[in-house]
């Protein structure tokens, strides 16, 4: 007898489950790949345990998309106001069914596109404007893909994936409805997107840092799609024409406010312990230069079936042999990597220096590239990534109010954000008797008038 | 424009917002930023899209969260809608090294604070949607067609209201031609 379910170990999850043609998609050759792109790129020469992949990332994606889904759309969960706000037929037995396999399809998807080492390259190794997620649409919307979102019943329309797996910022030339762009916060969203739940837990275990826990069971029981709060009062002039669109989005019960506070300070702890960890980020540099000279024009095709052949495996043999012939395409850079030879820190954000220069670490960089060379000299600016704080928490009275006007936590986490400069280990300790000499005069912005 | 120049010119912004009364949340700073950049062509160099309330940036978002870290813009919770935004002191030192940015753009960050300052948020999403129908989708000629153009794209904006919007927008962008016959700011 065929087995109507499949399921998986999972660390995190315990057990994923999917059916035979949710199979298709896990055995589809895209998919497959994601077995050999690493998660968090090469920080398993910092974290040796995280040697885990964008494939079980993905299967977990997949795991709790489903799971709020389920609870955002059961009977109850959703109030008037929001159904008025909704598809009439959106949260029907068809429907549902329908949405909630486009919602798992676009969680299984999501990160297709990704090139080798993840997000290590993607900036400078890509043409202007294009990212993972124009490689994850190309995928999604192939050929060898439509075959099997038509042979689903009922059959998907890949725009559908892709709106929910991308969401409106990715794909700004889509229109998204209401529920689409619910659905797609159910994945993407910046508060509680369940890429970033499946991240933050897995990525802790595998990291063995324990600061990306938080009680993400209760966190999804209280999910529920609400109608923010009007900023600003627009029922000011009681014109009733003056009242802002009601916009449905993912929010939770009162009950649930400490889980989301945990989420989000769980993020800002592993940006700023882990995802930000400069060795983490110097290895990255490292890998980018290595690459900047060994793949063919410098950079990544944008080719689906050439991104297709390409995986972590390639480029590490690649580097592995270079590190050992002083003739190769960024054979300095692979040394590096493998010799742990990396470019130590000159200078890290710190409150003292932005508060005289927010462009501090620029400055510095640029300094030191005169001083030393631009050889020895790497700038990595990392601005916080989008983070939305506030969404809307339904209190016991019914009523709708702001996170931030709620929590006395939520306002005062700060922005997770690093600008390191890196130099040489052969000019380190020059470099910063220079700098400790020159810091305040490097730093101190030129008034435009001294500019000309 | 570089990041101290762009830092110079979304501060006064938001300073002269509050003057204004602006609640000042991030849909407000929105909104002003897109008239900034589509009426005088300020270079900041936003990205908008049609979402939430209207056009809307993520670039800025970021930037905005950006400012924060750098201790530029401030957040303070305000019951009982969210949060409001404010500038720092640092804010200040960063706007007294570009006196140049600010005579250049400073008229034009004054007149976009005063014609949007007191608005809400339902005023606003009218408003940048009737810019955003007015200037990007070119295909709608008339104004009856554009305020249709504005209804369909937000149900909740009936056409007389759609129609409203758009007159008070051509309003707003005569005396900023004004602005600009008789300023230093140009006009987009």
């Amino acid at each position: 007898m065929l087995k109507p379910f499949h399921e998986v170990r999972d660390p995190i999850h315990v057990f994923v489950r999917f059916d035979g043609i949710e199979r298709d998609v896990i055995n589809s050759r895209p998919f497959q790949r994601l077995r050999h792109i690493h998660q968090l790129a090469l920080s398993y020469l910092v974290y040796p345990g995280a040697t885990h992949r964008r494939f079980e990332h993905s299967l977990g994606v997949m795991e709790l998309a489903s799971r709020v889904f389920d609870v955002v759309t059961a009977t109850g969960a959703l109030s008037e106001d929001v159904l008025d706000l909704l598809p009439p037929d959106a949260v029907n037995d068809d429907s549902r069914r329908y949405w909630r396999r486009v919602v798992r399809m676009a969680a299984l998807c999501h990160d297709m596109g990704h090139l080798p080492f993840s997000h290590a390259a993607e900036k400078e190794l890509l043409p202007a404007g294009f990212t993972h997620e124009h490689l994850t649409r190309a995928i999604i919307t192939s050929q060898e893909m439509e075959q099997i979102w038509g042979a689903m019943t009922p059959p998907l329309r890949s725009v559908d994936v892709v709106k929910v797996a991308l969401g409106p910022r990715e794909a700004p030339d889509l229109h998204f409805s209401n529920w689409e762009t619910i659905l797609a916060e159910i994945i993407v969203g910046s508060a509680f997107g369940v890429d970033r739940m499946d991240y933050l837990l897995r990525d802790s275990h595998h990291t063995g840092v324990s600061y990306g826990r938080f009680d993400h069971y209760r966190l999804i029981d209280t999910l529920r799609i609400l109608v923010q709060p009007t900023v600003g009062g627009g029922e000011a002039d009681g014109d009733e024409n003056a009242e802002a669109e009601p916009v449905p989005s993912l929010g939770v019960e009162e009950g649930g406010v400490q889980s989301a506070e945990a989420l989000l300070l769980a993020r800002y702890f592993m940006f700023s312990q882990v995802y930000l960890h400069p060795v983490r980020r110097v290895y990255d540099i490292h890998l980018k230069d290595f690459l900047a000279q060994w793949l063919p024009g410098g950079r990544f095709s944008t080719d689906v079936e050439e991104l297709l052949r390409m995986t972590d495996n390639e480029v590490t043999a690649a580097f592995r042999l270079a590190a050992l012939d002083a003739d190769a395409p960024g054979h300095d850079a692979a040394r590096r990597i493998l010799q742990r030879d990396h470019f130590r820190v000159l200078y890290e954000w710190n409150p003292d220096d932005v508060r005289v220069n927010p462009e501090a670490g620029c400055a510095i960089a640029e300094a030191a590239s005169e001083k030393f060379g631009a050889d020895w000299v790497r700038h990595d600016p990392v601005p916080p990534k989008d983070t939305s704080l506030d969404f809307p928490v339904r209190m016991r009275d019914d009523r709708v109010v702001s996170a931030l006007a709620l929590s006395r936590n939520i306002a005062h986490i700060p922005p997770a954000a690093v600008d390191y400069v890196f130099v040489a280990p052969t000019i380190r300790r020059r470099a910063n008797d220079w700098l400790t000499k020159k810091r305040q005069e490097i730093i101190t912005p030129k008034s435009e008038t001294e500019n000309g | 424009m570089d990041r101290l120049q762009k830092i110079t010119v979304l501060t006064r912004l938001v300073e002269r917002l509050k003057a204004h009364e602006s609640w000042c949340g991030e849909t407000h700073i929105q909104k002003a930023t897109l008239f900034l950049q589509e009426l005088f062509e300020v270079p900041t160099d936003f990205e908008f899209i049609l979402y939430k309330h209207g056009p809307f940036s993520f670039d800025l978002r970021d930037e905005l969260v950006a400012m924060r870290a750098d201790m530029v813009l401030e957040m303070f919770p305000t019951d009982p809608y969210g949060s409001s935004w404010r500038i720092t002191e640092n804010a200040t030192r960063i706007q007294s090294f570009h006196k140049q940015t600010l005579a250049k753009y400073g008229e034009a960050i004054e007149f976009v604070a005063r014609k949007t300052g007191g608005k809400n948020v339902g005023e606003l999403e009218r408003l940048a949607t009737a810019l955003w129908v007015t200037r990007r989708e070119k295909k709608f000629s008339t104004d009856e067609e554009r305020a249709e153009r504005i209804h369909q794209l937000k149900p909740h904006v009936s056409v007389e209201a759609a129609l409203g919007a758009l007159a008070q927008l051509q309003e707003i962008e005569r005396d900023a031609r004004c602005l600009s016959a008789t300023g230093s700011s140009s006009v987009g």
